[in-house]
């Protein structure tokens, strides 16, 4: 049932997407502006500004609005300057706190400035209610079952028309011999409805119609039982991997540190946390508390932040919920992935110098705000996988054999996992 | 075909019992309802257009609503603190020991789940058997007790010292006994000595359930020397047991079958060289089922024979030698000393009896052979027993006088396996303070006041000295799972002792005593496990003691032997001295000449039990001189001496486990004292019941059809003609294919195995269970042949009488007796065929060929037709018929959430409905080219290996990649003595046999 549902949630989508379009295309470029300027202040500004509450600085979207453009300009730009060259907006502004004064920022563009006020304006932006739908494919089946339905809405249509031109037609020709017709009696729309609807023929293109239709959602719905693509749980601590990975740009590594040696990614235990949290505890965006998520953490651990002690006592592990879950008799192996085939998964998925190997199968986890399941993660999408990588295994040793033999006896072909047997069902299943 | 030696499964076979016809028609136990179906009334059964469109309907609602479930959520759980050496993913090594043997612990995640041999053991270096690769099981046994005991009720460990205490005050002035089993580790006996100083009216008793004592006082009496000796049958070139079976129970069997086949191997043989083997018993042993020549002689006539051979070497005319009832052995005794004395200092003489009288025989016969420093050393002995039966025997009384005022049990169960032991519990009624170390509640420690848990060795530490100057550590793998604490520790804490905990003071006693003398640190010995100082010196040593008194206590116990039925019980090797009884995968592993599992029975020869009226699976009642009866079934078995009966022992626990309580029958009361050592050698009366009660064998469940899938030559042949018996000679049929040749660019995983090494012990089934998680059946499943063991050891027999080798199915017969059987063990598991019949017959193509070789099983695929099985020539495929890990029915083994922990998670665990097979230990070959790619370097041979090769001593199973020529396995392929197992048919295994190769020399042949 979730799965019809989700895709009549997919088709209003579409149409939802097609009409939302335009709009997006013509408010775009403001968007863009303030997302960039969003993260610029993630990262410079929010030790000490809130945009709704006073910090160690005013709260911005009150503060912004009564100053003009060319103020806040040389004020961000370089606010001990401007103050020291006795502006006297200025100097009044550096009296919101005497005890701190505003840092300068000579680095920052007049563009990267507006950009920051821009995102000041607009605010954080509104949570989508769906999960991302990255998944373009399914998109396009969606719009290929509305397509479906307006071929078949409009060949109706043509069919009626026909039918009548024939039907007139007739009556000319029968009125060329001469034969009288009489006219045809018009009849109230209901009753036409009612009449339609004992025409034999009607009903059963009408039913040939519906159980197309019905059949082709059924088709649909069949073939993504158990996939689980945008599988988006709500997970017991609100971790971002927005803020870790994208803003903060720590390594995947460092917290999924099986990844490149294990079969297991593996979630980072508590104290992969504490390296860093036990410093940072985003006391300033929650009113000098320590933000609850990170408590969270800590409630676990059984650790008390004022005390810096940890009471034993007191653990209890996270109960994450796993978000990419394989059946157990799917063998999957991280290190085979990210170390042996690292390069040839780069070639083949397009990827940047710039994103870890992880994204080919995880997707722009650096924009989650909360993980989901990128990739269905069926066989299927293995298998296309393994047979359409061009490997790439120079420099290592192992393959040099294999491949000289494998050279041998298909030449020339191309070298993919699937050649060197990585389709056969025990190289997974055992 | 060269030889038309005939091969006989079983005695079922060879007789073509009617059961056994009926069944050999038929691929499965149970017939298909084909019949059923078709026949009239059948076929006449309307099925109501209704009842259809209702089945129909209720199906597809049902599926409907089955499918509707949504995905279950699954929970991640990391840990809090990670330690640091713990990939989630990754194995873990850990050295330890088990039983004194040096092993290496494979832990994932923190959970212990696989033991393999120690590549550092050094002198002790071989695989594992089969109770050491089964020992990972107990740590997860349900049937332990959670928290330690004070009469009768859960306590707290506080409350348990304070009990203990206080009691040990009570009994001041009188005795105290720490009664255990043999214990060699020297932080033990530190502890005990502590104990001592601080009780000093404290004595540590040992002894075996099985029992050394004979050859420990022999050793004594003889040289002065109180220590059972290194054998080293690596150098001996000649070995003639009596009744001692060294390839499995006896001593180490491990250790000497690594020894004894490296005279015998594939590799000696392409030396020209092969050892020689007699033995003579009563009972069919797994070592006489590996001798060259095995002659029955009964229990009663082993002094006698053991006088003529001693009086054939010597010239001497010690009184009471000749076998008068027993020519072929008279005369084969004769010979043999010819034959031993040729020899001299390559031969070895070993006696299975505990009898001290003749044990001083045998070094007598030793010494005359010139053993001492050679076969023999008895400058470097071994610890592993040290039991002393009188000291046991001697408490039973002290206990009665109410002497003793507390005893401790260490490892130690002898209200099981003592033979009197109704005495022993009276006895022990008396004492005041009755502490047991037992790790569960068991027939002794159920008597005691205070059960202070014991961990497994698993959760513990210690060490182990199996050698003089060879010592192994033994450390924790996991915490321990439930709230016990080692027995020396709780020693430590009631002697009020300066160091309480025992991880310290093993280190102390390490650093203190044992390491300072060899150099090293304790990082290195948790390292490698293992310490071994320079041997000394084997000295030479003669026997120079009358003979006479020996001679005579010799001649007056066979006396007392010569009637009625005399009975051998014996130490089983699935089953041991019953220590382990409650560990499922022993309890499933045939024995390896019976293949009966879960029982234990009494084995009677064919002849002998026809003379008695009995035939196979009648249950008889066994009753000795002191009125002890235990009724049992019948196993006919061919080799048994005419005459006598064979029981074993470690069967009939009853406060075990789920698994082991009341499997078979206790025969330990069969168990005789005399001379202070115990026999294991009586007389009972048998008589009929009535009652049959099927024995579950394995053996019988596949026919072959009396095809030539046994190869085999004697060594003289084979010196002629390294090719002898193999049939690679001359021009073989044109083979025709119907399928293309497969391709295998990469690798051929292919496997030699040397039937002249395989001894048929059967620790690589035990390795394989553990390591591809399959499953425990039980004794009704396995009767219904659905036994899941991937590797089986065939073990076949072939008749010899008056020196020719019988060829004709008729003449076997007519044979007069089965006394001169000889067996071949044949390991059978995938032979991963590149013309696989299996793979033509899949409808789902779930098990198809890789480009490597292998044959692959895809569960998940398999839709449970299993005609597969059917089609399979070697029949080695075997069907889930439960879930057996989610059954109640099959609550002896997987059906708790905590034994499930031992699952190897590399392999996906089978559910009903499926067929599975051995894989090759995939998940093995991935694991080691993963690690090779990882390091960017090419696979080198021995980088993988299968958990049956890794556990076999005997090096009998070869492994490796057939494309390299230069691979282990690729020079055993060469062989000439290779062949393949129904290599007619053209199914083209991958996997060869070498010939089994015999030296039977016919000068000495009866």
């Amino acid at each position: 049932m979730r799965n019809i549902s989700l895709i009549i949630r997919r088709v209003w989508k579409s149409a939802f997407m097609l009409t939302a379009l335009s709009v997006l295309i013509v408010s775009g470029t403001q968007a863009q502006d303030a997302a960039e300027g969003r993260k610029i202040f993630k990262e410079k500004c929010t030790s000490c500004h809130a945009l709704d509450r006073d910090l160690i600085g005013p709260a911005l979207q009150t503060i912004v609005p009564t100053k003009s453009e060319a103020f806040l300009l040389k004020w961000i730009n370089n606010a001990p300057a401007f103050i020291a060259s006795g502006d006297k907006e200025a100097v009044e502004a550096s009296k919101f706190n005497p005890n701190a004064e505003m840092t300068a920022f000579p680095s920052l563009t007049p563009e990267q400035i507006k950009s920051i006020l821009a995102y000041v304006k607009v605010g954080e932006p509104k949570k989508a209610d769906d999960p991302k739908n990255p998944a373009g494919s399914d998109e396009v089946s969606s719009f290929s079952i509305a397509g479906v339905v307006a071929i078949i809405v409009v060949s109706i249509i043509i069919l009626v028309l026909l039918g009548r031109a024939v039907k007139m037609l007739e009556r000319l020709i029968l009125q060329k011999q001469g034969i009288v017709v009489e006219e045809d009696v018009k009849v109230p729309l209901s009753q036409g409805i009612g009449l339609l609807f004992k025409n034999k023929k009607f009903v059963f293109f009408f039913i040939l119609c519906v159980a197309m239709v019905l059949g082709t959602f059924g088709w649909m719905g069949m073939w993504n039982t158990g996939v689980h693509t945008g599988y988006q749980p709500v997970q017991p601590i609100k971790f971002s991997h927005e803020l870790h990975a994208g803003t903060n740009q720590i390594d995947c590594q460092y917290c999924h540190s099986g990844a490149f040696k294990s079969k297991n990614a593996s979630i980072p235990s508590l104290n992969v946390c504490m390296n860093c949290h036990k410093q940072v505890q985003a006391r300033d965006s929650h009113d000098g508390n320590i933000s609850p998520e990170i408590q969270k953490i800590y409630n676990a651990l059984g650790y008390d932040a004022d005390k810096m002690t940890y009471d034993k006592s007191k653990e209890k592990p996270v109960e994450w919920i796993r978000v990419h879950n394989l059946p157990d008799f799917a063998y999957f192996n991280h290190s085979q992935h990210v170390v042996v085939a690292e390069e040839s998964i780069r070639k083949a998925k397009g990827l940047k110098p710039n994103e870890p190997v992880c994204f080919a199968c995880h997707g722009p986890v650096n924009t989650m705000q909360e993980i989901y399941q990128y990739s269905p993660l069926t066989m299927k999408w293995c298998i296309n996988c393994h047979k359409e990588t061009q490997l790439d295994m120079k420099g290592n040793a192992f393959y040099d054999k294999i491949i000289e033999a494998h050279e041998k006896i298909k030449k020339g072909e191309k070298l993919t996992p699937a050649a060197l047997g990585g389709m056969e069902c025990g190289k997974c299943h055992y | 075909m060269e030889s038309n030696k005939k091969y006989w499964k079983g005695l079922e076979e060879y007789k073509n019992t009617p059961d056994f016809v009926d069944n050999n028609k038929n691929e499965f136990a149970e017939p298909l309802p084909i019949e059923d179906v078709l026949n009239e009334a059948g076929l006449s059964t309307v099925t109501p257009r209704r009842d259809f469109l209702k089945a129909l309907g209720f199906g597809l609602g049902a599926v409907t609503l089955a499918a509707c479930q949504p995905a279950p959520v699954h929970k991640s759980i990391p840990y809090l603190i990670k330690p640091e050496e713990v990939v989630p993913g990754i194995p873990n090594y850990y050295v330890s020991s088990f039983n004194g043997q040096s092993i290496l612990v494979k832990t994932r995640e923190g959970r212990p789940i696989k033991i393999e041999p120690n590549p550092n053991a050094g002198a002790f270096n071989c695989g594992t058997d089969a109770v050491a690769q089964a020992s990972v099981l107990d740590l997860y046994d349900v049937s332990k007790l959670k928290a330690p005991v004070l009469k009768n009720a859960e306590a707290n460990w506080a409350a348990i010292d304070q009990f203990v205490k206080d009691g040990l005050a009570k009994v001041a002035g009188k005795k105290i006994r720490i009664v255990s089993s043999s214990v060699n580790s020297p932080s033990t006996k530190a502890v005990v000595a502590d104990f001592t100083k601080v009780y000093p009216t404290t004595k540590h008793v040992q002894y075996d359930a099985v029992s050394y004592t004979g050859i420990i006082k022999a050793n004594e009496n003889s040289f002065g020397k109180a220590v059972i000796p290194k054998y080293n049958f690596d150098k001996a070139d000649l070995v003639v047991s009596f009744a001692a079976d060294f390839l499995g129970t006896w001593i180490s069997g491990e250790e000497f079958t690594s020894q004894y086949v490296s005279n015998r191997d594939h590799k000696s043989l392409a030396k020209g060289k092969m050892s020689r083997h007699f033995q003579f018993e009563a009972g069919m042993s797994l070592t006489g089922t590996n001798a060259d020549t095995r002659i029955p002689v009964k229990l009663s006539e082993e002094g006698p024979a053991l006088i003529t051979l001693y009086n054939a070497i010597t010239g001497s005319n010690l009184a009471g030698g000749g076998l008068p009832n027993n020519g072929s052995a008279d005369k084969a005794l004769k010979l043999l000393g010819k034959e031993l004395l040729q020899n001299k200092g390559k031969s070895l003489v070993v006696c299975g009896s505990n009898d001290v009288s003749t044990q001083i025989l045998v070094n007598a016969i030793n010494s005359a052979i010139g053993s001492y420093g050679t076969t023999i050393d008895l400058d470097n002995p071994s610890k592993r027993y040290n039991g002393n039966d009188a000291e046991f025997a001697e408490l039973i009384n002290e206990m009665n006088r109410g002497e003793v005022g507390a005893v401790f049990f260490l490892n130690s169960n002898p209200a099981y396996d003592v033979a009197n032991s109704k005495a022993f519990t009276d006895a022990l009624a008396k004492v005041a303070l009755k502490v047991s170390f037992s790790d569960r509640t068991d027939e002794t420690s159920s008597l005691c006041d205070v059960i202070a848990i014991n961990p497994n060795y698993l959760e513990s530490w210690g060490d182990a000295n199996a050698y003089e100057g060879y010592y192994s550590i033994v450390q924790p793998t996991i915490n321990p799972v439930f709230n016990s604490r080692q027995a020396e520790e709780s020693l430590l804490i009631w002697s009020n002792g300066p160091v309480k905990e025992y991880y310290q003071y093993v280190r102390n006693n390490w650093e203190a005593t044992i390491l300072p003398g060899l150099g090293k640190t304790w990082n290195d010995l948790l390292q490698t496990g293992v310490f071994a100082a320079t041997a000394k010196p084997a000295g030479a040593y003669t026997f120079s003691l009358s003979l006479d008194a020996v001679a005579s206590s010799i001649a007056s116990s066979s006396k007392l032997l010569a009637k009625d039925i005399e009975l051998q019980v014996y130490e089983s090797l699935p089953m041991r001295d019953g220590k382990y009884a409650n560990n499922a995968f022993l309890l499933e592993l045939p024995d390896p000449v019976s293949k009966v599992t879960w029982d234990n029975y009494i084995a009677l020869a064919p002849k002998f039990a026809e003379k008695l009226g009995y035939k196979e699976f009648d249950v008889v009642s066994v009753k000795d001189d002191k009125g002890y009866t235990i009724e049992l079934p019948v196993l006919i078995q061919p080799g048994q001496a005419q005459g006598t009966a064979s029981i074993a022992l470690g069967y009939g626990r009853t406060k075990v486990g789920k698994a082991g309580n009341n499997v078979g029958q206790n025969a330990y009361p069969f168990v005789g004292y005399a001379n202070g050592t115990l026999k294991y050698a009586t007389t009972v009366k048998l008589s009929g019941t009535g009652r049959t009660e099927e024995l579950a064998q394995t053996q019988t469940h596949h026919s072959f059809e009396g095809r030539n899938i046994i190869r085999e030559a004697t060594f003289k042949e084979y010196v002629k003609d390294p090719a002898a018996g193999s049939g690679n000679h001359g021009e073989k049929h044109k083979t025709y294919d119907l399928w293309d040749k497969y391709e295998k660019p990469g690798n051929n995983w292919v496997m030699a195995i040397d039937l002249n090494a395989c001894t048929g012990c059967g620790s690589c089934i035990v390795a394989c269970n553990v390591e591809n998680n399959i499953p425990v059946v039980g004794k009704d499943e396995v009767r219904r042949r659905r036994e899941m063991h991937w590797i089986r050891i065939d073990r076949y027999y072939s008749f010899e009488e008056n020196g020719e080798s019988v060829t004709e199915e008729k003449e076997i017969a007519h044979l007069e007796n089965m006394d001169r059987v000889s067996v071949v063990h044949q390991p059978m598991l995938c032979q991963h065929c590149d013309h696989a019949p299996c793979e033509t017959v899949c409808p789902v193509l779930a098990t198809v060929h890789s480009s490597d070789g292998l044959n692959h099983m895809a569960y998940n695929r398999c839709v449970g037709t299993r005609y597969c099985a059917n089609n399979c020539p070697y029949k080695v495929r075997r069907f889930n018929w439960f879930n057996y890990w989610n059954d109640s029915r099959f609550d002896n083994y997987l059906n708790n959430e905590f034994t499930q922990l031992v699952l190897n998670p590399d392999v996906t665990t089978r559910s009903r409905g499926v067929m599975e097979k051995c894989s090759m230990c995939i998940q093995r070959i991935q694991a080691g080219k993963l690690q090779a790619k990882i390091e960017k370097r090419p696979l080198k041979d021995g980088d993988i290996k299968m958990a049956c090769q890794e556990a076999c001593s005997a090096n009998a199973i070869i492994f490796g990649d057939g494309n390299d020529p230069n691979s282990e396995v690729s020079k055993a392929l060469r062989s000439e003595r290779i062949y393949y197992v129904l290599e007619e048919i053209n199914v083209q295994p991958g996997i060869g046999y070498m010939t089994k190769i015999r030296n039977t020399d016919t000068t000495v042949q009866a």
